[in-house]
């Protein structure tokens, strides 16, 4: 099967400080792939190597062969790639319906939007997406008034009608309740197929409910893959987590 | 059409029809000080449309206004009668004439340093289409390096600030070409097509009228736009918007363009009424000046900011008449502006939107608890399946 995404020794360096270090990694066309790791791991710096925020120093990124390293976010974006920010990110002084069109108008360029109404297929695909982050009853209001969780529902809504290939979703249950969490984990399964995903994920209840793959990075280093039970399993991952001396 | 949409339609109607009723009431004085307040209103507007919509408070829009104003003055001063009058069969400015070495030649090429650049100003068109395209092109470059280098908020405040301030101190060095601090007086009258309009005519209010509603018109199309929607996008998160893949840079630049081209417009035509222009069109008091304007008719709404400019000129001019108050005016002003951002942050403009919401909420609630009906319905249909 094609790879969706694929990094080949990607390295960021700042100074002599090295984030990430010569990850290499392959996501499956339709894969929802977890990246674990502690705080500082560089999982959050690898996302934004992939989305143009920061300068690769070394290594490729691709995604479906096309190398789009060190490209302008907004190229990258074209290209097909959907980021999610840790701190969610909405469009503050819009209607949440406004947040969703704004990510459903196409083309780069100031000139392609000079028009006003949306296709009726654009209006279709808004209405759906409004459906799916089940934010029907408060479309009218602004995205300012809307409460942590459904401001990560909206990002989430914002990012599918952007409808890119790969999906990069950075920590996307912060800060929820339980409820709000399996809601989202819902959300992402349903997402699952249409695009690739990439999530950065902390909560381990949350990651045995959505996880196919899980690849696991340490200072910056990628120190195992596999899935769920061959990850918990493992010694190294252990080790990096919970000290050398591990579980005792 | 929501009734809100509609009341936002009726109001834009309103206002240009009031415009052509005007003339009915007044002398032609009066619609000579209309039409400057018109022109204020123009400007407002554009300072509107990068303030409000692009998020950029430009505190130098003085210079587009000025450049507009000096191209318009410049082919208009060569149309003078005086200019005729200088010894040459070819228009020559009068101050060049005075302040011209003992020998030298009277001819635009060579009379002073720089005249040269008067030459072209000998078409009315040239003059007309130099008025736009001059701050275009400012703006652009200006636009393409800021927003390109991801300058934003109050940083683009102070280069902007900075930048009339230099024009200005330009204007008024290059005395041999721009008449320095005096700047252009004795303007012949625009004469289109064998047409004379007189500052002091009806026909002139009518022309700076037209030029306001099709301003305000277009203003109010764009605004509309998906693009405008996608401005207002990256003005709230630029990072978030740049990763839909839309060309940061490039909308902030066109808007910037936009407003410039209306207030670079308005600078013309402001010459045409007031039959001068000097540096005091980019003294950084007027530029600021605008800004109150449009933070009291409400920054986010064009229609709002063109009404807070006309308001508070005629206010001004009434107060100025009663003459204890003329010196306290500038107080009153102030005072205005500080209630206006404490009680009012979004200006009249955001007053009538708030009316406007608590007008049409009783539809509203209709409308919602319709929605939640319905989709009791859907919820209801689903569960059966």
């Amino acid at each position: 099967m094609r790879d969706a995404l694929s990094l080949d020794g990607v390295t960021a360096k700042f100074g002599a400080f090295v984030a990430v270090d010569d990850v290499k990694m392959s996501v499956a066309d339709g894969e929802l792939r977890v990246l674990l790791g502690a705080n500082g791991a560089g999982k959050t710096t690898l996302m934004d190597m992939i989305s143009g925020r920061i300068h690769c120093s070394r290594g490729r990124v691709r995604i479906f062969d096309r190398d789009i390293t060190n490209w302008t976010e907004h190229k990258i974006a074209l290209a097909g790639v959907g980021r999610k920010f840790q701190i969610p990110s909405v469009f503050r002084n819009l209607t949440v319906q406004e947040n969703i069109e704004v990510a459903r108008c196409h083309g780069q360029s100031v000139f392609r939007n000079l028009r006003f109404a949306m296709s009726q297929s654009d209006r279709d695909r808004v209405a759906e997406i409004m459906e799916l982050i089940g934010l029907n009853d408060v479309q009218t209001q602004l995205a300012a008034h809307l409460s942590h969780g459904q401001t990560q529902w909206l990002e989430l809504g914002i990012l599918v009608a952007q409808d890119p290939k790969v999906v990069l979703l950075d920590e996307p249950t912060a800060g929820m309740t339980h409820d709000e969490t399996y809601k989202t984990a819902e959300i992402i399964k349903r997402l699952r197929g249409e695009h690739t995903i990439l999530v950065i994920e902390h909560d381990m209840s949350f990651v045995r409910e959505i996880a196919q793959v899980i690849t696991v990075l340490h200072l910056g280093k990628v120190i195992a893959e596999g899935s769920v039970s061959e990850i918990e399993s493992n010694d190294e991952v252990r080790a990096a987590y919970l000290g050398s001396a591990g579980i005792s | 059409m929501t009734s809100r949409r509609k009341i936002q339609l009726a109001a834009y109607g309103l206002f240009i029809l009031s415009l052509f009723v005007v003339p009915y009431f007044m002398d032609d004085f009066g619609l000579n000080r209309a039409s400057k307040y018109l022109v204020y209103g123009m400007l407002g507007l554009s300072i509107a449309l990068t303030w409000g919509y692009a998020g950029v408070l430009n505190l130098g829009q003085g210079l587009f206004f000025g450049l507009g104003a000096y191209m318009m003055a410049m082919s208009l001063k060569l149309m003078s009668p005086t200019s005729l009058q200088q010894g040459s069969d070819k228009p020559i400015p009068d101050f060049m004439f005075w302040n011209a070495e003992p020998n030298a030649p009277i001819e635009l090429c060579c009379i002073s340093p720089g005249s040269y650049l008067w030459i072209p100003f000998q078409s009315l068109w040239f003059g007309v289409v130099m008025g736009i395209v001059a701050p275009v092109v400012v703006a652009g470059l200006l636009g393409a390096i800021v927003f390109k280098k991801r300058i934003s908020g109050v940083f683009v405040s102070i280069i902007t600030l900075a930048l009339v301030l230099l024009v200005r101190l330009i204007v008024i060095d290059a005395q041999p070409v721009t008449n320095g601090f005096n700047g252009l007086t004795d303007l012949g009258f625009l004469t289109i097509f064998g047409y004379e309009f007189d500052p002091y005519s009806r026909q002139m209010y009518y022309l700076v009228a037209v030029s306001l509603s099709l301003v305000l018109i277009a203003g109010r199309l764009l605004a509309d736009t998906r693009s405008s929607l996608i401005l207002q996008a990256i003005r709230d998160d630029q990072q978030r918007a740049r990763h839909l893949g839309f060309n940061v840079p490039m909308y902030q630049t066109f808007f910037f363009v936009v407003s410039a081209a209306i207030a670079g417009y308005a600078g013309m035509l402001f010459v045409l009424v007031s039959e001068f222009a000097s540096p005091t069109f980019m003294d950084l008091s007027f530029s600021v000046t605008m800004v109150v304007w449009a933070a009291v008719g409400g920054r986010s709404s064009l229609l709002g900011a063109c009404i807070g400019a006309i308001l508070i000129n005629f206010t001004e001019a009434r107060v100025s008449e009663t003459e204890t108050l003329v010196e306290a005016w500038k107080a009153i002003i102030g005072l205005i502006f500080v209630l206006v951002v404490l009680f009012l942050p979004r200006g009249l403009g955001g007053l009538a939107h708030d009316f406007v919401d608590w007008l049409t909420r009783s539809d509203r609630t209709n409308a919602k608890t319709h929605d939640a009906s319905s989709a009791n319905l859907k919820r209801e249909v689903k569960q059966d399946a």
